[in-house]
């Protein structure tokens, strides 16, 4: 028993003593891998959601208050993504570290956005004023941002910069190898179209070169009208897409069917580190995304 | 096992909260179990969204403190609804609360077919989330809560017909953006159902103990075993509830149960 006490005990002490230079919140587990890749084991990495969670919302728990009163820095996608929990986080943390400045890195503001509405039309619905933040399934912007994340450690903890340097180095040239194994394994799928259950994918098909044809659920919590299954069912057939894409912490529901209605398969892609067995980094997330279309294409 | 989150500077807000809304929760729970009118707070929190959604229908600003008003203005009009029905066809009063249920929750989902601004809105309504809540932000709160339990102390026997309904709407409106609806829920019922056999204060007592063990006890565990808060509070005031059935004074058998006779 009074083993037990000291095990405890002394947990709770290596728990709370800072070992690293540097504390380390993800919003996504995209910018958790990324930022693995990119600092090891020199920072304390906590990440708040999963791949199987929809990062709209999350639910609020205690941790995620502690943790977020303990990081030096945050790293996020932005873009009004984690509109709906983040602002709050930070507020009840009370960290002013990460309210902005340097703590707060949002990946969405290294790069250019898609969809960025031309102009501001409330009545549109659901746009958002800075563009799509789902930006982690390109490659080029994932190095952009890795790129623009390394300085930005290298700022905050100059002791490691050299480490931070030697890292994104090997990175980078690892990921641009990568990256054009991955273009010559999915040239196949140049040209050809998809369905898709939200509009999570537009980096993923701008890279590839793949066209989206229609949306399962073009409005985000609202369910599609009649009239749209039935105009997506006529396009999904007369535009010959070769399959349906969904998230994996996505209802299957939907996109199953579709895929019933018009035989076109629907296939569920990692969407983030995590989302799959083969996505366990982000080589892993391109891997297993590239594998999965260019096998439905087959 | 997580010990970081057992922090008074984190779970004393949403502690101090929950405390804000049993206080006026446990005895206009006793009321509702009365009436056999169990869903009603579901109903009226729905009719408060369905408010906010249509007022961001007709372009007043999701952010303003107007829209707080549309939503109580909403709620009350859903509980004079309510109180009407009530001395008409009181035999019907369940259904009927079942029935303004629905047609709130799909009239939302009607009118935000061509304007999905306002889903957020909504579900911040029905899910508020309790360690959210900010001390400035409970301030008004406090003072509502005051107000809500001078009125029921004063109507105390009299607590009936259109004030109660009009007092229920009002807490619940605010309730519900504070802790989300299923804590409202089990705030309301639990207590009033653990303490049934009771009456007059000993009930109030046993009803505000059984609802801060479970709020504090919930928290304390949301923290430890890192777990969402408002549905572990939940749990965990069911469970107060059950522990509380070995106190012999809250405990009572219902001399309604007779045992069926042998033939």
């Amino acid at each position: 028993m009074c083993n037990l006490i000291r095990i405890a005990m002394c947990t709770m002490v290596l728990a709370s003593t800072p070992a690293h230079a540097l504390s380390v919140f993800a919003c996504e587990p995209e910018w958790g891998a990324l930022v693995q890749e990119l600092a090891g084991n020199a920072v304390e990495l906590s990440v708040a959601t999963t791949a199987l969670q929809d990062v709209h919302q999350i639910e609020a728990r205690p941790s995620l208050i502690a943790r977020m009163r303990r990081a030096d820095l945050l790293v996020c996608s932005g873009a009004d993504l984690e509109a709906g929990w983040l602002p709050q986080l930070v507020r009840q943390s009370g960290n002013g570290k990460v309210a902005t400045g340097a703590g707060a890195f949002m990946a969405t503001e290294q790069v250019t956005t898609l969809e960025r509405p031309s102009q501001l039309d409330r009545a549109a619905g659901d746009v958002h004023p800075q563009g799509n933040p789902h930006i982690q399934l390109d490659p080029y912007r994932v190095l952009a941002v890795a790129k623009a994340l390394s300085i930005r450690l290298a700022e905050l903890d100059p002791a490691n910069a050299g480490e931070y340097r030697r890292r994104i180095d090997l990175f980078s040239g690892q990921w641009q190898a990568a990256t054009a194994r991955w273009e010559a394994k999915a040239s196949t799928l140049k040209g050809r179209k998809v369905v898709v259950h939200h509009t999570s994918w537009v980096y993923l098909l701008a890279w590839l070169g793949i066209e989206q044809v229609g949306a399962l659920e073009p409005k985000p919590g609202v369910p599609p009208t009649s009239a749209h299954l039935s105009g997506l069912i006529e396009t999904t057939k007369s535009q010959a897409a070769f399959a349906i894409l969904r998230a994996a912490y996505q209802d299957p529901k939907p996109s199953d069917w579709l895929a019933a209605r018009t035989g076109v398969p629907a296939i569920t892609l990692p969407f983030t580190v995590g989302g799959d067995d083969q996505a366990k980094s982000l080589f892993g997330l391109f891997d297993s995304t590239i594998d999965k279309l260019v096998a439905a294409a087959k | 096992m997580n010990w970081d989150g057992l922090d008074i500077a984190i779970l004393g807000p949403a502690c101090a909260a929950g405390l804000l809304v049993l206080a006026t929760h446990v005895p206009l729970g006793q009321q509702v179990l009365r009436r056999g009118i169990i869903f009603i707070d579901l109903a009226i929190a729905q009719v408060a969204a369905l408010g906010v959604i249509g007022a961001q229908y007709l372009g007043i600003d999701e952010h303003s403190t107007s829209v707080q008003f549309v939503a109580a203005a909403a709620a009350l009009l859903g509980a004079a609804v309510l109180s009407w029905t009530d001395r008409r066809w009181p035999q019907y009063q369940e259904p009927l609360i079942g029935t303004l249920f629905v047609l709130a929750a799909t009239g939302g989902l009607l009118l935000l077919a061509n304007h999905p601004h306002g889903s957020e809105h909504l579900k911040d309504l029905l899910v508020g989330q309790i360690l959210w809540v900010s001390w400035p932000a409970l301030l008004p709160i406090a003072l509502l809560t005051g107000v809500l339990l001078g009125l029921i102390a004063w109507r105390r026997e009299r607590l009936d017909g259109m004030w109660f309904y009009a007092l229920f709407a009002i807490a619940i409106t605010a309730s519900v953006q504070l802790v989300g609806v299923y804590l409202v829920f089990a705030s309301l019922i639990v207590p009033a159902l653990a303490t049934a056999g009771m009456d007059g204060s000993p009930r109030l007592v046993a009803g505000y103990g059984i609802g801060i063990a479970g709020y504090v006890l919930g928290l304390v565990s949301s923290a430890v075993l890192d777990l969402p808060s408002g549905a572990m509070i939940v749990w965990t005031l069911a469970f107060a509830a059950l522990a509380a059935q070995l106190v012999p004074v809250v405990r009572r058998v219902h001399p309604s149960r007779t045992p069926v006779q042998p033939r």
